[in-house]
């Protein structure tokens, strides 16, 4: 009944019902039959020296001992390369492992590849790579959203169980809706940054991403934890909760969200609703208010904070140098001109504008104090309600080339996801149908640390709605 | 507040953010500056003087012990600097300008 892919599968590599050549030839087999259709990853690693890492790490008594991960392209992995989709770091190779890695390496954890992204997670689409676009498993026509699209490209084809994104304003849960699987943005300062490339620090949090609510969680349980080299992780540990009941659970529809969002993808979300329903769940549908000033104020903060976080590259210690020679100014604009793609300029522009004197005020406070009345707000619905719902995503994945050359379109389709970030709450995506073989993500919102009730949670409702373990069929 | 986007705010911004732009990318980024500014101006109908900004999620910070830890080693360090001689990063002129 309850689904355990991964824990199954390192037992199976422990007692030798899986035979480690098998495991690995098997996963390269599909990657190597599939990735040039979704190009879901920039970097896979060698499949000798992956086989020899598992062997070893299955004589491990880790949680997650052998087991492949794909992990996305702006966490820190030592000695493979890690690009942030961008020609900036098309080279780079980081002396360091992030603090995840490093906890999911004790774990077991053998990194299979780095996947595909926008460049510096700044899109919604993994549109933006410098790499060109991932693929829809499920339409291949179509974007896997993002900016975490060849983690949940990679997962959505079969080709791992389990891989590591980052959400900023969004980019694990839209993924995750898109290609039918799930996607935890955790509790703000639950799950260490030292060694993610920064965008948005204040927003951003790396997080789990798999196949069902069960393996999501022990991922997150492997992933989080307080560290002393991120200041904002909390010591504080959200509590564990294993089972949740749906029966009474006290259930808040987000009625301005569902209004913005297209007739199919309500379709699907009050199927998925109707079904809880009958499970005993209490729905009431409300109002989050403010909707048409969360964008605006999610990227003026986003966009100032990105201003700040990327002045670091400038050529000279690592990234894009072609050019050495004359001043240092003329040498950082023509490094970071060439470097950066159109989007990570546009964003970083705009953000040296905002924080710019006789702006500051005009744009950056007015959009903190929005920040405020957003998280005021979810707050004051959590006290209501156990849960708040609503679509992952407004629209059904795009098609490529349907939003990317218009920055506004574009942005308009993080509405019901960046809500969690600006408040720092914990956001899951899981599916909650399809809709003409388009999965659709249903978005379960809940208060400050309360991750585990929402993955137990979501455990439940994928049983109900039968919806968990799907795989892309790749024509 | 409606805020002209002319040649003149494009080049202060590239100057702020030490980003040069090619002369297509300047008008292209001309114009979807003008209509982000645009949408952020919504921000303008609301009255917001009687709220304080909220800078970060969480309010709680903390400083790690002051203790010696093992830092990369200088190779590590410089493994991806391109410009490098005994040990120091080459780096460019920074007077005369």
């Amino acid at each position: 009944m309850v689904s355990k892919m991964i824990l199954e599968t390192v037992e199976k590599l422990r007692s030798g019902d899986l035979d480690v050549d098998e495991y690995v030839e098997k996963t390269y087999e599909k990657l190597y039959r599939i990735e040039n259709k979704i190009k879901a990853f920039i970097t896979i690693r060698d499949k000798e020296e992956v086989k020899r890492e598992v062997k070893e790490k299955i004589k491990l008594n880790g949680r997650l001992s052998g087991i492949l991960i794909a992990v996305k392209d702006n966490i820190s992995t030592k000695g493979i390369r890690t690009t942030c989709a961008s020609k900036m770091l098309e080279d780079y190779i980081p002396p360091y492992d992030a603090t995840v890695i490093e906890k999911l390496k004790k774990e077991g954890a053998v990194i299979l590849g780095k996947t595909n992204m926008d460049e510096f997670a700044m899109g919604s689409t993994t549109e933006t790579s410098y790499f060109g676009s991932t693929r829809n498993p499920w339409d291949l026509e179509r974007t896997p959203g993002g900016s975490s699209g060849g983690s949940g490209a990679a997962l959505a084809a079969g080709i791992v169980d389990i891989a590591l994104g980052s959400d900023t304003g969004g980019s694990i849960r839209a993924p995750a809706a898109f290609n039918g699987v799930f996607g935890l943005k955790p509790s703000y300062g639950t799950v260490s940054r030292f060694g993610l490339v920064a965008y948005a620090n204040s927003l951003e949090q790396i997080g789990p991403m798999a196949k069902n609510a069960e393996d999501l969680s022990i991922l997150y349980s492997i992933i989080s934890g307080d560290d002393p080299r991120d200041a904002t992780t909390i010591s504080l540990a959200p509590e564990k909760i294993e089972n949740a009941e749906l029966k009474r659970v006290k259930m808040g529809v987000l009625k301005d969200i569902v209004d913005a969002s297209d007739k199919a993808v309500v379709s699907v979300f009050n199927n998925a609703l109707n079904k809880l329903s009958s499970e005993g769940v209490e729905i009431e549908e409300t109002k989050l208010g403010y909707t048409e000033y969360v964008l605006p104020a999610y990227y003026i903060i986003a966009m100032a904070e990105a201003s700040s976080n990327l002045a670091r590259f400038d050529g000279v210690r690592y990234g894009y140098s072609k050019y050495g020679e004359g001043s240092w100014r003329e040498t950082f604009a023509k490094n970071r001109g060439e470097g950066f793609g159109i989007e990570v300029k546009r964003r970083i522009l705009l953000g040296s504008f905002i924080l710019s004197a006789g702006y500051y005020e005009e744009f950056y406070i007015k959009a903190l104090k929005v920040r405020r009345l957003i998280k005021e707000s979810l707050d004051n619905l959590l006290t209501k309600y156990d849960v708040i719902v609503s679509p992952t995503m407004p629209i059904l994945p795009p098609k490529i080339g349907e939003v990317i050359d218009d920055p506004i379109k574009m942005y308009a389709m993080d509405l019901n996801t960046v809500i969690a970030n600006l408040a720092g709450i914990p956001a899951l995506s899981q599916p909650a149908g399809l809709y003409n073989n388009l999965p659709v993500g249903l978005q379960l919102m809940g208060k400050y640390l309360s991750d585990y009730y929402l993955m137990a949670l979501s455990s439940k409702i994928e049983k109900v709605l039968n919806l968990y373990d799907l795989t892309a069929n790749i024509s | 507040m409606k805020i002209e986007v002319n040649d003149q705010l494009v080049s202060k911004l590239q100057n702020l953010a030490l980003i040069e732009l090619s002369p297509n990318e300047k008008e292209r980024i001309k114009k979807d500056i003008s209509n982000i500014l645009d949408f952020f101006d919504k921000l303008n109908e609301l009255d917001l003087s009687s709220i304080e900004p909220l800078f970060h999620p969480i309010s709680t910070g903390k400083l790690r012990k002051d203790e010696i830890q093992q830092p990369l080693s200088l190779d590590d360090a410089l493994k991806n600097v391109k410009r490098k001689e005994n040990g120091y990063i080459i780096g460019p002129a920074t007077y005369g300008e």
